[in-house]
């Protein structure tokens, strides 16, 4: 527990800090993950992208068919972290595909049509998703091993007050780092990101400078499953992910859809930043804290009451976000 | 060639029944409505299907005026059903005896009301947000409204779930199937009265163009906040008729993960549906409804083809993958959904001539399109 | 008495100030023209005198009552009607449909009764269709009736428009160029019919057009708009002749320009041209 002292006030109140803090950022790190995806397709086709969630479960789910061998398929030989890495690769190649798929038979067809429809199709696909994984023969309720797990060491890099600080938490939030800042530059600085930006913009007018619509279009598609695939890989562990099919979409999903909005729906980077701090909002919500006698009252819901909050007031006082822009 | 001129008096039309022309359409409703009130009674299994059916329909038809008129899509409507549950069996609890018949009635009125009134909120609340993102907000709403008030102790029973029994009156399932028809009927009658009346109208307007609404004289705020509380309401008395139907549930019902399939399982029976359109709604609200995991009609089929065991053991992901498939199918290739398919009938039914060739395209799919909810 | 009174309106876009001052007047049973070359605001003007804008600065004033502030929906209640200039009518629904939503001020029920259906619902709804069948019959528009609006002809459209705005039983009607996409027989109906319109119901009009021989058939007084400011007014002729004006338009060319394209307004001369 920790003192907290108002400054210049007589008030001072015991918070557990570290906690909702670590516990903030563990959790934010997951919602920006997935919500570089939300981001990136919001910018390319303007488009909510609902499937996210289960390009990441697929992106797990072969994961660990490959990693554990399930049935038919063999355990590959070789070290563990060397097995890890194949079946990641795979895993990716997986999430890639499922959302070229979506891309060609779903999102092309439909492109001139208004953006809810596609949102609409993009739920059928979610849903399709969901069903099909179900269908497979693999144990469901397992998870994917952690990257402390793989390289055989602790789990945790140091306990801070008793809490531990996982390695794997530590490698959600670098991956999410290193993925916004790759993302960002890439949307800067290369053709193929200008190209995307373009095309979303005005896709007629990028066709008569010569840019392939249909090519861009599985381009970020593309790009969306690859992030997508990353997010389900690093966060299907234990104890709580797991390659159920519509885990990630039916708790992480909608918030990170929220932490996008926070960010700005239009910033790669704000998906970091908007996922960050929903992650730390909702734990803070959750603390038993005197100051906020209310919140105590609304049982198991105040993390979502929170999140729920943040997206109104974003919404209705500065809709672009953090970090958007005017779109 | 100057036009005609007349003073613009109000003239009382009258038309004659034209007999011939009516007997075909009472002679292929009658089998129809023969069906609907029949069929449930040939057993206790039917007849607590044929509820369910009715319960999805009401629900349909709760969502057919959210987006379908004001063009507004809800992704989180399974918050207003479960607090219509929740509402009656809170109001009615009795414990483990059957209410008497009216509290149930209040019961049932109250569910409306919460939910009327939780709708009218959402709607205060969301009205300056447009399009896409009032369709997150509502899938947020949905969430929260459900997990943040559904598991309020005083509310849920905790651990037990709360209770609800249906009075003695309605013994039989099919006793309880009548009633949830003629609520079925009433939510009708209302979708009719909506659209045939000035609330229809303004509420179609202000879902192509806000502006051209508004300078007809629709107050465009206060229709859309009432086409969120009748939509509300609908769904309320669906969830009250749910309570008593199920009589023993809980929160878990209509919360996380539960509650997201519910949502789900909504939105794809109004888009399969086709938007907008009654009939089409209606349909796919059954045909969700019978081949819902809970239902046992899929089970009844597998078991006859030898596919019993693999339909039992998945029977909630051959769900999604139905529901899937056809709401994929219906956006992609086939807007108008049900409800495109039906129309040359239900264009005959109302009078028409029979024919396959729509001379004017179909309104389903301009319920989105047209709506202003465009990103 | 004046029925419709703009008095210094103004209104800003950022930097932008599309509409400097404007002092506007239409007395009762008037038929006034606003012209102005495009981009002039007037279309912007109107959107501040229908409550569709809001406006930095100046008064709007119906009947001597300050209507400045009130919101669309409520002028039209009172009874100010308007058209739109890209054609404003819910174009998935029916003519007939269009009609009904049109007279929503004056079903004489309200929203919450009509879900009742109760008999006078009922009875209202036959007259309310009856009242929109006259409309048609009026406008020469019966055979579409039933059809979705959306596919129909830009004329055709515009002509249902101001049904439409009829429809409303208006006190004045805005019409934002009621003949464009109209050819010059058409043009020439509509002058008829809106002068017949006024003679029959005794609606007061505000024009914004640019066909010229339509303003000096049809209106009693003009406003000139250029760049957001009033540049001239006066009655057709006087506009018409206006050296300014013409070079608002035309870019400074010969003042005879305008009435070259006039074209013949009686029947004689109309039918040599037709059957030429």
């Amino acid at each position: 527990m920790h003192e907290v002292v108002l400054a210049g006030t007589p008030f001072s109140v015991q918070i557990n800090f570290l906690s909702p803090l670590i516990n903030g950022i563990a959790n934010g790190a997951a919602y920006g993950l997935i919500g570089l995806g939300l981001v990136l397709l919001y910018k390319s086709n303007r488009i909510f992208n609902f499937a996210q969630g289960e390009f990441a479960t697929v992106g797990a789910i072969v994961t660990y068919v490959f990693f554990e061998g399930t049935g038919f398929l063999p355990r590959m030989p070789g070290p563990d972290w060397l097995r890890y890495v194949l079946s990641a690769l795979l895993g990716l190649v997986a999430a890639v595909g499922v959302a070229l798929l979506t891309e060609r038979l779903v999102i092309r067809p439909m492109f001139n049509r208004a953006k809810v429809v596609l949102v609409v199709g993009t739920v059928g696909v979610a849903l399709l998703l969901i069903g099909v994984e179900g269908l497979l023969p693999y144990p469901k309720s397992q998870s994917l091993p952690t990257v402390s797990d793989v390289l055989h060491i602790q789990p945790f890099i140091t306990r801070v007050d008793n809490i531990p600080l996982l390695y794997q938490d530590v490698s959600k939030l670098i991956m999410l780092v290193a993925l916004a800042v790759a993302a960002f530059l890439f949307f800067r600085y290369t053709p193929t990101g200008t190209a995307i930006l373009a095309v979303s913009q005005d896709a007629t007018a990028a066709r008569v400078v010569g840019i392939s619509v249909e090519r861009i279009s599985l381009i970020s598609w593309g790009i969306a499953g690859l992030l997508g695939g990353v997010a389900g890989i690093l966060l299907a562990v234990p104890p709580a992910g797991s390659i159920t099919p519509g885990a990630f979409t039916g708790t992480t999903l909608t918030v990170a859809f929220s932490a996008a909005v926070l960010g700005g729906m239009t910033s790669l980077p704000g998906a970091f930043v908007g996922g960050l701090s929903l992650g730390l909002i909702e734990a803070f919500a959750q603390v038993d804290s005197p100051f906020v006698p209310g919140l105590k009252n609304v049982h198991n819901g105040q993390a979502e009451l929170a999140v729920f909050i943040v997206l109104l007031v974003v919404l209705l006082v500065r809709p672009r976000g953090l970090l958007g822009q005017e779109t | 060639m100057a036009a005609e001129t007349h003073v613009l008096a109000p003239v009382t039309a009258t038309r004659k029944l034209d007999w011939s022309r009516l007997w075909p359409r009472i002679a292929a409703a009658v089998p129809l409505a023969l069906l609907a009130v029949l069929l449930p009674a040939h057993s206790d299994t039917f007849g607590h299907v044929g509820a369910y059916a009715a319960i999805f329909v009401m629900v349909g038809l709760s969502m057919n005026v959210l987006t379908g008129y004001t063009g507004q899509i809800s992704l989180g409507h399974q918050a207003f059903v479960g607090l219509g549950a929740l509402t009656a069996a809170n109001v009615v609890s009795t414990g483990i005896t059957p209410a008497d018949p009216f509290t149930f009635g209040i019961g049932i009125v109250c569910a409306a009301a919460a939910s009327g009134a939780a709708a009218l909120l959402l709607g205060a609340v969301a009205l300056r947000i447009r399009g896409l993102y009032l369709a997150l907000v509502t899938l947020v709403f949905g969430s929260v409204f459900a997990d943040a008030i559904f598991t309020l102790p005083s509310l849920n029973g905790q651990d037990a779930g709360v209770s609800a029994y249906r009075p003695t009156v309605f013994a039989t399932e099919y006793r309880y199937y009548l009633f949830a028809l003629a609520m079925v009927l009433l939510c009708v009658y209302v979708d009719v009265w909506v659209r045939r009346t000035k609330l229809g109208r303004g509420l179609v307007a202000l879902r192509e163009n806000e502006l051209v609404a508004s300078a007809y004289g629709v107050n465009v705020l206060g229709y859309k906040l009432l086409g969120f509380t009748v939509s509300g309401a609908m769904a309320g008395l669906a969830g009250g008729v749910f309570a008593f139907w199920e009589q023993e549930f809980s929160d878990k019902d209509f919360t996380s993960v539960a509650g997201f399939n519910l949502a789900i399982t909504f939105v794809v029976m109004v888009v399969v549906g086709g938007l907008a359109n009654r009939g089409g709604v209606i349909g796919a609200a059954i045909f969700f409804a019978l081949v819902s995991p809970i239902s046992p009609v899929l089970q009844a089929l597998a078991n006859h083809t030898g596919w019993g065991t693999f339909y039992g053991n998945n029977k909630f992901y051959i769900s999604n993958v139905i529901g899937a498939t056809l709401l994929l199918q219906t956006v992609v290739m086939n807007p108008g959904g049900l409800g495109q398919v039906i129309r040359p009938f239900a264009r005959w039914f109302r009078g028409h001539k029979f024919t396959l060739h729509d001379p004017d395209g179909d309104a389903g799919a301009g319920a989105l399109e047209g709506s202003s909810v465009r990103a | 008495m004046s029925v419709l009174e703009v008095r210094d309106l103004t209104i800003r876009f950022g930097g932008l100030t599309a509409v400097d001052g404007l002092n506007l007047s239409v007395d009762e049973w008037e038929i006034v023209g606003l012209m102005g070359p495009n981009g002039a605001g007037k279309t912007t003007a109107f959107n501040c005198i229908t409550g569709f804008y809001k406006p930095t600065e100046g008064h709007v004033f119906y009947r001597d009552r300050d209507v400045t502030k009130l919101p669309p929906h409520r002028k039209a209640a009172l009874g100010l009607g308007r058209t739109f200039q890209n054609v404003g009518m819910v174009k998935s629904e029916t003519a007939l449909e269009n009609l009904l939503t049109a007279q929503h001020t004056h079903t004489g029920y309200n929203a919450v009764k009509g879900l009742t259906g109760a008999g006078t619902v009922r009875q209202r709804e036959k007259d309310l269709v009856a009242h929109a069948e006259a409309i048609l019959d009026l406008l020469g528009l019966a055979d579409i009736r039933d059809r979705r609006i959306g596919a129909l002809p830009y004329g055709t459209l515009k002509l249902l428009e101001l049904g439409c705005a009829l429809a409303t039983d208006p006190d004045v009607l805005l019409l934002d160029e009621p003949s464009s996409g109209m050819g010059p027989d058409e043009s020439h109906e509509l002058g008829d019919r809106l002068l017949n319109l006024r003679q029959e119901l005794g609606v007061t009009m505000l024009l914004i057009e640019h066909h010229v021989p339509l303003v000096t058939a049809v209106c009693d007084y003009v406003y000139v708009l250029n760049f957001g400011k009033l540049l001239a007014e006066g009655d057709p002729e006087a506009i018409r002749n206006h050296p300014e004006v013409i070079a608002a338009y035309l870019g400074g060319e010969a003042p005879d320009a305008l009435a070259e394209t006039e074209l013949p307004h009686d029947q004689e001369e109309l039918a040599e041209v037709t059957h030429s």
